[in-house]
């Protein structure tokens, strides 16, 4: 019975958003925006891949050793995760900023609470049926980006389709992620003019502030510079090369030796300076949904070895620390940008537990 | 049949219902009267279960409307006063919804949407609510309070926008329904409108129920104050002071207090004269008149007050 409730209100919510203009209209610019991405991605990837081969060809003639990594096919979903981070996050934010709200002002919350229905079947309804939209909506995407994909003749394999999955996954949780925020504030606020606002002052910091926080050249003035090679180092990497006749190269790395104690310290410190940049890149990406995406996504659509919580990828602050780029195992890539995944995750389920808490605790007055 | 027992309820430290107690037989329509604020709605509110009483409960045939929510508002009919209801869906597709909601099949549903919409005047009426008028959406609310056939049917202010067709056809409708066995409830201030279809009444202010029984009854107590009570206008050239008598019942103020209609259980305008007269103040006119029957429940709730 309780479930029964639970899902009718569930199917009028999705129909609602099925049925609504803005809804419709959004999710056509995020249909237009993946399959123009996909396309984009696709040349991209065609380029790359002739290149590769080309290169193998010629390495595998003269005997050089030397040879370039395969081009992934996950890299043509690169430029969708792009749009999908802005665009996305608009779509969760319209179909969530009225969903209590819009109910408020036109009083039918009333007249709904007054049926054989508990609370909290509303607002898991209407949690519900956000998320069948929301699934469907990722679920018409993904499917298109794979139609093109095979379209231009790219099969993905196994790995690829789970790391596409993958992709899908974390798509959805951002979107759902601003979906919960909008409504936490639909819940909170009366009129949905309000509730709109708020969510995008949170959307704004969350994919714009925090970002810019921890953006190197913030972090830097925040901790300050690298440290410097210290000055008897760089009077022996400057000294001319020996009378041995030595390289300089050589000569570089033979005061380098001498004085090893003086290396190691600042090698050291070097160490636990960009740590330290890491670290609070890290940390503040935790607390936004979109770095998050970004870092997963960079990080499965590039298939590098992430550094962990939130600096993975592409977007590693510094050149010092940043994994160089190899192919790794889905395993462990999966591993690595798990601590992203947790932490996306938990967005939208605390913003969606504030929303129930102030749902059950809502005046209908 | 509905019991109240020493329902009250608090918001922040203030009492909007106190210590309310009442019962409502089957087939009866109970007005429940009172002017704004005194704490119908509260009332209504916690007799449907959208609110929960701080001291007290409401009792709905037998069972505990906060313990038992779900089996009573399975029995429930209501109406609130600002009715509202999806305004992108259709009466049709509202009700649907709401019948859905009370677990009500297909057919059922479909076989109470073509009785009671052209009940109350809304058949063929294919458009949106959001094209409604306010007197339509009060005329699809009755409809959706009667949807699941309820034992007993609550009303808040329910001819508040409706034309005196609708009022007449309102009026029927409860009629009918009330002799089918069911407990209504109507909370309004227009006394016309209770006094018109309730067979029993209880008046509310500020919180408290200042009197109850049939409406015979009432009516009787009503003619015995109205003779024994009077109102004077009083009309100043000056601003008017405060006034206080042990016969006054109520003093309500003009705005720019160059006047005020007093209600009285004698005629006090000797007193108030030479009250005026004492503090400088020059009279313009000073009358007396019967209270009338609205009148009569003002000094109701002045009383309470």
């Amino acid at each position: 019975m309780a479930g029964r409730r639970l899902f009718t209100i569930a199917e009028k919510e999705f129909f609602d958003h099925a049925r609504s203009r803005k809804f419709l209209l959004i999710f056509g610019i995020l249909l237009v925006v993946a399959i123009v991405g996909m396309i984009g991605g696709i040349t991209e990837y065609n380029k790359n891949l002739a290149d590769y081969n080309r290169v193998q060809s010629a390495s595998s003639s003269d005997g050089n050793g030397f040879m370039p990594e395969k081009p992934s096919i996950l890299g043509v979903f690169s430029s969708v995760a792009t749009y999908l981070v802005f665009v996305g996050g608009i779509l969760g934010i319209a179909m969530g900023f009225d969903l209590v709200s819009k109910e408020k002002e036109s009083k039918s919350l009333k007249i709904l609470l007054s049926h054989p229905v508990y609370r909290d079947e509303v607002i898991n309804g209407k949690a519900l049926g956000g998320i069948i939209a929301l699934g469907c909506a990722l679920g018409v995407v993904l499917f298109i980006a794979l139609a093109t994909l095979l379209i231009y003749g790219i099969v993905p394999d196994g790995n690829e389709l789970v790391l596409i999955a993958v992709f899908g996954g974390v798509s959805f949780l951002l979107i759902f992620s601003y979906f919960a925020i909008a409504l936490f504030m639909s819940t909170a606020m009366d009129e949905s003019g309000s509730a709109l606002i708020y969510t995008i002052i949170i959307f704004i910091v969350l994919s714009v502030l925090i970002p810019t926080l921890a953006n190197d050249t913030v972090i830097e003035n925040v901790i300050g510079s690298q440290p410097e090679l210290p000055q008897e180092l760089l009077d022996q990497m400057q000294k001319p090369a020996n009378s041995t006749g030595s390289s300089a190269g050589m000569g570089v790395m033979n005061g380098l030796a001498n004085n090893k104690e003086a290396w190691n310290k600042f090698t050291g410190r070097m160490q636990a300076y960009w740590e330290k940049r890491q670290m609070i890149h890290d940390t503040l990406a935790l607390f936004s949904p979109t770095m998050n995406y970004e870092t997963i996504t960079s990080s499965v659509t590039y298939r590098t070895s992430g550094s962990g919580m939130g600096g993975g990828g592409a977007i590693a602050v510094s050149s010092f620390t940043m994994s160089k780029k190899q192919d790794t195992s889905v395993e462990d890539l999966l591993g690595k940008i798990a601590g992203n995944m947790i932490a996306l995750l938990l967005f939208p389920a605390v913003f969606f537990g504030l929303a129930y808490m102030q749902f059950m605790r809502l005046d209908v007055r | 049949m509905i019991q109240l027992e020493h329902l009250s309820k608090e918001y922040n430290g203030i009492r909007a219902v106190n210590d309310l107690s009442a019962g409502i037989p089957d087939g009866e329509i109970f007005g429940l009267l009172g002017p704004n604020g005194s704490g119908k709605s509260t009332t209504i509110l916690m007799l449907v279960g959208l609110i929960e009483p701080t001291t007290g409960r409401c009792l709905v045939n037998g069972l505990d409307v906060a313990r038992d929510p779900i089996t009573v508002k399975q029995q429930i009919g209501y109406m609130p006063e600002d009715v509202g209801f999806y305004p992108t869906l259709s009466a049709e597709e509202n009700l649907t919804y709401f019948g859905r909601l009370y677990g009500m099949d297909t057919r059922t549903i479909a076989r109470r949407c073509s009785d009671l919409l052209p009940l109350v005047g809304l058949e063929g009426v294919t458009k949106n609510i959001g094209g409604y008028s306010k007197g339509m959406r009060q005329r699809l609310g009755l409809a959706k309070a009667l949807l699941n056939e309820p034992s007993v049917i609550i009303l808040d202010e329910p001819t508040a926008n409706l034309d005196p067709q609708g009022v007449a056809d309102y009026r029927r409708i409860i009629r009918d329904v009330a002799r089918e066995g069911k407990s209504v409830v109507v909370a309004s201030h227009i006394l016309e409108e209770v006094s018109k279809v309730s067979t029993s009444v209880g008046i509310l202010s500020a919180g408290k129920l200042v009197a109850q029984g049939s409406w015979k009854d009432l009516a009787q107590d009503l003619s015995a104050r109205s003779s024994s009570h009077v109102t004077i206008h009083v009309e100043t050239q000056d601003a008017m002071p405060e006034f206080n008598h042990a016969d006054l019942i109520s003093i309500d103020y003009d705005r720019d207090r160059h006047g005020a209609v007093l209600v009285a259980r004698s005629d006090i305008r000797d007193d108030l004269a030479g009250y005026l007269a004492q503090n400088g103040v020059r009279l313009r006119g000073l009358s007396r008149e019967e209270l009338s029957l609205e009148e009569t429940f003002l000094s109701y709730y002045h009383v309470a007050g």
